[in-house]
C-alpha cells in the first residue's frame, strides 16, 4: 500500500513541475518587447542595439518572461528601474500627451489647409472657364455700323 | 479673404519656425557638461542600491568624497573595483566618504556585481541617468574626488587603475583629506 502511495506521489510530483512552470496567461516575448524598450546608453531600441547595457536589459526581460511576468509588469519594472525614458513611446498622460496629439493635430491641420487650397483653386478654375464677354464701346459700335453699311 | 488667409498661413509658419528655433536654443544652452575642477559638484539625492533609503550629496558636506560612477555591464569597472575597495578601506578612517553611483543598470545585476566583488562602501542607483548626466559622464567608470566644501578636486574619465590615473587618484585623495 505504501509503495503504491509513493508511486502516486512520484507521478504527481513529475506533473507538478511543468504545471507550475506554465503561465496562467499567454506569454509575452522578447521580440515583442525589445522594440518598445530603449537602450539607455545608445538611445535606440533594444532590437537595434548590441550595447552591453541593452544586452543586460534583454536578459532581464527574458528572465521575467520565463517567470511568467506580463508585458505590462515588465514595462512597469523597467520604468521603476530606469525611469519613463526607458520606454520608446512616451506615456499617454500629462505633458507627454502632447507627443501623441501634436502629430494628429499637424495631420488634421495640414489636411484642412490642403482642403481649403483645393477648394479655392477649383473656384478659380470655374471662374476661368466662363470669362466675361467684352462688350463694344459706343465708338467701336459706330465704326462697325459704318463698315456694315458700306458692305450693303 | 485671400489676403487674410495668406497672412494667417505666414503667421503660422513663422510661429513654427520660432518654436523650432527656441527648441534649438534651449537644447544648446541646456547641454550637460562635466563640472570643472574647482566648481561645485551637482547636488543629488539617490536611492541606495540595497534599498535602505536614500543618500544625498549635501549630507556628506564637510567630508572629502569619492564619487565613482559604474555599471555592472562595464568591463573596466570590474578591474578597478578591487583598487576602489582597497582605497576605501585605507581612507575611510581618515574621514573620506566613498559613494558608488550605479547607472543605467538592472538592479539585480548591480546587486550581484557588488556582492561578487565584495564592495563594502555605500552604493546608490541612478537608473534614469539624470544625475550621471549632470556630471557629464560619457563612459564608465569615471571618478570624481570632491573636497570638504563639495567642490571638484579631480575628475578621472577612466578606471583609477589606469597607469595614467593611478598616482593622480592617490594624490587627489591626499589633497581631499587636507582640504
Amino acid at each position: 500500500m505504501s509503495v503504491r502511495l509513493l508511486a502516486v506521489a512520484a507521478v504527481a510530483l513529475a506533473f507538478a513541475g511543468p504545471a507550475a512552470a506554465a503561465c496562467a496567461h499567454p506569454k509575452t516575448s522578447l521580440t515583442y518587447l525589445e522594440g518598445q524598450v530603449m537602450c539607455p546608453t545608445c538611445h535606440t531600441t533594444l532590437d537595434q542595439s548590441d550595447a552591453p547595457a541593452a544586452l543586460r536589459i534583454e536578459r532581464f526581460i527574458q528572465q521575467r518572461i520565463d517567470q511568467c511576468a506580463t508585458a505590462d509588469e515588465i514595462r512597469s519594472e523597467l520604468v521603476a528601474n530606469f525611469g519613463a525614458g526607458i520606454l520608446a513611446a512616451p506615456p499617454r498622460k500629462g505633458f507627454d500627451l502632447l507627443a501623441w496629439w501634436l502629430p494628429i493635430a499637424g495631420v488634421l491641420g495640414g489636411a484642412a489647409l490642403l482642403g481649403v487650397g483645393v477648394w479655392r483653386w477649383s473656384r478659380t478654375r470655374e471662374g476661368d472657364a466662363t470669362p466675361p464677354e467684352p462688350g463694344l464701346d459706343p465708338d467701336e459700335e459706330r465704326r462697325l455700323d459704318d463698315l456694315l453699311a458700306r458692305l450693303d | 479673404m485671400t489676403a487674410r488667409l495668406k497672412l494667417a498661413g505666414q503667421l503660422v509658419a513663422l510661429a513654427c519656425v520660432a518654436g523650432l528655433l527656441s527648441l534649438l536654443v534651449w537644447r544648446l544652452t541646456h547641454q550637460q557638461h562635466a563640472p570643472k575642477v574647482g566648481a561645485t559638484a551637482p547636488a543629488f539625492t539617490l536611492r541606495r542600491l540595497d534599498g535602505g533609503g536614500t543618500v544625498s550629496l549635501a549630507a556628506l558636506r564637510g567630508k572629502p568624497v569619492v564619487l565613482n560612477f559604474w555599471a555592472s555591464w562595464c568591463i573596466p569597472c570590474k578591474t578597478e573595483s578591487k583598487a576602489l575597495e582597497q582605497a576605501w578601506t585605507e581612507y575611510k578612517g581618515k574621514g573620506v566618504a566613498f559613494l558608488g553611483v550605479d547607472f543605467h543598470d538592472v538592479t539585480g545585476d548591480a546587486k550581484r556585481f557588488v556582492a561578487s566583488h565584495a564592495l563594502t562602501f555605500p552604493m546608490v542607483q541612478d537608473g534614469s541617468g539624470d544625475v550621471t548626466g549632470s556630471y557629464g559622464i560619457t563612459q564608465v567608470p569615471e571618478t570624481y574626488v570632491l573636497d570638504r566644501r563639495g567642490n571638484v578636486l579631480l575628475h578621472l574619465a577612466g578606471p583609477i587603475t589606469d597607469p595614467a590615473f593611478a598616482s593622480e587618484f592617490r594624490q587627489g585623495l591626499r589633497r581631499a583629506v587636507r582640504s
